[in-house]
């Protein structure tokens, strides 16, 4: 096969990345309309569910090696400190103590993850490896840090008070806003608060390092194990090659477990030091304070448009709250390239807090950016007098607003109409009701990326038993990635999915895969598995076609049958590839570019309906319509699936999840899940959910991501709900049963 | 100390130090892993376990605590789990399974006292069962159509 390096762009989560990549030629035939495509389009039972419902799923944290050593790491109580002293000899001596790591101990070529000035409630100091995990914990105790407290800064108008910003804050213009403002005929200001969510992955980060004189082997659970093999390679100076990362199955990770992290630095360092495997895994507690959270933001907007409601300008300010790490997601991208809008000033500020890092939370930034943009929206519709949904049609933009690039396909007009029809959105003045209980119903639209890209390669080998292995370079965080490669090799192959086995989750197994988020893993990956079984499938009807005498151009695969076209022929697979003996057929491949000069999006919009008990606060999210565009699906079980859980999340988002952080000593006081509250079996809403249309027509295969667009849109839609039952509309999310009644004047 | 105990049917003598918890025990002396810790202190119901039928959470019980007990965790095999195992896979009553070992347990303990559950007695019993992935509507189902499949 021959291959040649192209320069592709791929944009994740609004970062555009320009990629150098190998990509092999490619026949396979797209499908034309009319085509059978099965069992792509077909509900798919998970292929991991028996491991997965008896116990015998081996995530990171089961990893247990001969001779396994147990970490724990000492974290500051404080928010901003200073330790002015620790016992490390103490540690050490604790029976069954191997190592201790005290601060600025760490791999050779990187900062350590260990700091004697601990600048949030959570910051490691230091870090043990003993024969158990009680002995760990011993040791822990037996370091008897002590502290200088010193001053610190939690909430977000301090922070922005302080102009001591985390990143350099950005300032984006497009026409003259100013005089539009000046101009408009209606003005709507309005400013919105977002909570800190916090992941709460069940499985926490977790490392099994085993660090060997011929390389070290790295269990993590990671959404990107080449990321996290690169990130150890570079800090301890190893040659990638002799790192491997193992992610077999993964228990979440929502955007907060890119790379190895430093669990995984300090497992590696742990082990490097002893020679004994090392498993470090983060307490629920610790999750809390040190792995990450969406920002909370404060988000502006002050919104122009002509008294027919067609947006003039806008002028937005997010200040965001970072904490001590992250990137400045994108949070005023809704407000830049939803809606046609001619003038902007976008304005963001991600300030430092003495607070964990803040990291990637499903669709960070656009979420919480269409939560206060898509409300600020309803209040200028209400102002108006026009309906929600007619604004949003009266401001589409068939191109990108931005940079003026076409789509390669928009079908957010259908799924304003699909989801209105569904939800009965005509008549949701009629579900309001004047006694204690009132309900209201409330839109909201999307948008994101998620067209996927290389490099991203697969294999797919086939023996004599005809049960084929495919084989890609990613890991399956739980969102279906690996049943969905079998869908896919499936179609080509002609063989059943319950017969394909999906090799994932380590390094060493196969060349470069996407890593899990981005809502591009899929797209990504299915045009190159897809190629890989088309190979073997060409070879397999190459043989069949000298075994049966049958041109292979009259030679079919299907149902695990080798079949004639005229139907005289029908003959088990397995019949071929038995004349294989020990041998096998095996095939590659790549994923080619998307088109340059188009802008791959999802859309979508959802509608929520609530119900609000005037008396208790207390708001119940009885219904959502979920209608999205992202081409075409692969496994509508799975789709379907990714839905409820965007759902999930967001209405977490908009009722009940929140960090607390205490102002006079800057701690989180919810860490636990006792106290953070997110969503029950209790909180199910009714969902209907459909995708619009038709495969993608620019795309390979036609694919687009599911992973962020259902959460997008969530609690924006919700919040609306929640301001037309009750004519009164809360800035504040979560809204808790106190913040509605207090809305209420109650 | 000695506990007896007996898992899926199995007998088990161990030598536990008394402040050790159940999950500790199953996961690192017998490497049963099936069971998960994803809190540890009784806020989630991954770790949930059956003892002596009851839905109990394993990381707060004390092994020492079981001695004589008949303990059911995920790796068993009964005709009931084998029914849940096919109904939360036809009806994708998960994503990472993570959760899945406790979702599963505390379905058992609730269709065997309550065989065929109303939908708001499924809602009740699995609601001390976090799913983070959001899988409730397949849970939901999936335990319904265990029931009527008995």
């Amino acid at each position: 096969m021959t291959a040649k390096l192209v320069k592709t762009e791929a944009v994740v989560e609004g970062r555009t990345e320009v990629r150098w990549t190998l990509v092999e030629e490619d026949d396979t035939p797209e499908f034309e309309d009319g085509d059978a495509t099965r069992p792509i389009g077909e509900p798919t039972p998970r292929i991991t569910a028996r491991a997965r419902t008896t116990g015998s799923a081996r995530f990171t944290v089961d990893i247990a090696l001969p001779g396994l050593l147990e970490a724990a790491v000492l974290r500051s109580p404080h928010a901003n400190a200073r330790v002015t002293s620790l016992d490390l000899d103490a540690a050490r001596a604790v029976p069954g103590v191997r190592c201790v790591l005290g601060p600025g101990e760490g791999p050779e070529h990187d900062d350590s993850p260990l700091s004697d000035t601990p600048a949030f409630a959570g910051a490691a100091i230091a870090a043990v490896a003993a024969d158990s995990a009680d002995a760990a914990d011993a040791a822990i105790a037996a370091l008897a840090p002590e502290y200088e407290v010193l001053g610190f800064v939690s909430t977000l108008d301090e922070a922005f008070e302080k102009q001591d910003f985390l990143v350099d804050p950005t300032e984006h213009e497009r026409g003259d806003p100013d005089a539009a403002l000046a101009a408009a005929e209606v003005t709507v200001e309005a400013t919105y608060t977002a909570p800190a969510q916090l992941h709460n992955s069940l499985e926490p980060h977790a490392a099994v390092a085993d660090w060997r004189e011929d390389g070290l082997t790295l269990w993590s659970s990671t959404q990107a194990i080449y990321d996290a093999r690169a990130a150890v390679a570079e800090a301890f100076g190893l040659d990638p090659e002799r790192v491997r990362i193992i992610c077999e199955f993964m228990g979440g990770g929502f955007g907060s477990k890119f790379g190895v992290g430093p669990q995984g630095i300090l497992a590696a360092e742990l082990s490097r030091r002893t020679q004994r495997p090392v498993r470090l895994v983060n307490s629920r507690r610790e999750e809390n304070v040190a792995a990450g959270f969406r920002t909370p933001a404060k988000m502006e907007y002050t919104i122009g448009a002509s008294k027919d409601g067609r947006l003039q300008a806008v002028e937005a300010s997010a200040v965001m709250g970072m904490g001590t790490g992250g990137w400045a997601f994108p949070v005023l991208e809704p407000v830049k390239s939803v809606y046609a809008c001619p003038n902007l000033r976008l304005m963001v500020a991600p300030v430092r807090q003495n607070l964990g890092p803040s990291v990637a939370f499903r669709a960070p930034g656009v979420m919480e950016g269409t939560f206060g943009f898509e409300q600020a929206l309803d209040e200028l519709a209400e102002k108006i007098g026009i309906d929600p949904l007619e604004l949003r049609r009266l401001n589409h933009s068939e191109s990108d607003p931005e940079d003026g690039k076409p789509y390669t396909s928009k079908r957010l007009l259908e799924c304003y109409d699909r989801a209105a029809e569904l939800a009965g959105w005509e008549d949701r003045d009629a579900l309001r009701g004047e006694g204690r209980i009132r309900r209201g119903m409330g839109a909201a639209g999307q948008y994101w990326w998620g067209g996927g890209g290389p490099p991203a390669y697969a294999e797919v080998r086939v023996g004599k038993a005809a049960r084929p292995a495919v084989t890609v370079g990613l890991q399956d965080l739980g969102t279906g990635t690996m049943t969905a490669c079998a869908v896919i090799a499936s179609e080509r192959l002609g063989i059943p999915v319950d017969s394909i086995t999906v090799y994932a989750g380590d390094t060493s197994r196969m060349g470069h895969g996407p890593f899990s988020g981005g809502s591009m893993t899929l797209a990504s990956i299915a045009p190159a598995v897809r190629s890989a079984a088309h190979h073997v499938r060409t070879e397999i009807l190459g043989l069949a076609s000298e075994m049966f005498e049958i041109a292979a151009s009259d030679l079919t695969l299907e149902d695990g049958e080798v079949r004639s076209v005229d139907g005289t022929l029908r003959e088990p697979i397995a019949e071929v590839t038995g004349k294989l003996g020990n041998a096998w057929i095996s095939g590659s491949g790549s994923r080619g570019p998307n088109p340059a000069g188009m802008n791959v999006n999802t859309f979508g919009c959802q509608i929520a309906q609530v119900a609000v008990d005037t008396g208790t606060g207390a708001v119940t999210v009885e219904r959502v319509v979920a209608v999205h565009d992202i081409g075409r699906v692969v496994n509508p079980m799975g789709a379907r699936s990714q839905v409820m859980g965007g759902i999930l999340q967001g209405l977490g988002f908009a009722l009940m999840e929140e960090r607390v952080v205490d102002p006079t000593t800057g701690t989180v006081v919810n860490a636990g899940l006792e106290d953070y509250k997110v969503p029950t079996i209790a909180d199910l809403p009714e969902v209907i959910c459909e995708f619009v249309g038709e495969p993608d027509p620019h795309l390979k295969l036609g694919l687009k991501g599911l992973g962020e667009p259902p959460v997008i849109p969530t609690p924006g839609a919700i919040g609306n709900a929640l301001a037309h039952a009750l004519g009164v509309r809360l800035r504040e999310a979560p809204y808790t049963p106190r913040r509605v009644l207090e809305a209420l004047g109650a | 100390m000695q506990v007896r105990l007996t898992i899926n049917g199995q007998p088990h003598e161990l030598d536990v130090a008394p402040h050790r918890s159940l999950a500790d025990v199953l996961r690192t002396d017998l490497a049963m892993t099936g069971t998960k810790v994803a809190c540890g202190e009784g806020t989630c119901g991954t770790c949930t376990v059956l003892l002596d039928g009851r839905a109990v959470l394993s990381c707060l019980t004390l092994a020492s605590a079981c001695d004589g007990a008949e303990l059911a965790t995920v790796e068993g095999s009964t005709p009931l789990l084998e029914r849940l195992r096919a109904a939360f896979t036809a009806h994708d009553g998960f994503q990472c399974g993570f959760c899945t070992p406790g979702q599963l347990m505390s379905a058992v303990a609730l269709l065997e006292r309550t065989p065929q559950p109303s939908r708001a007695e499924i809602r009740t019993a699995m609601a001390g069962n976090l799913c983070r992935c959001g899988a409730y509507e397949g849970i939901e189902q999936a335990v319904a159509a265990a029931a009527e499949a008995g």
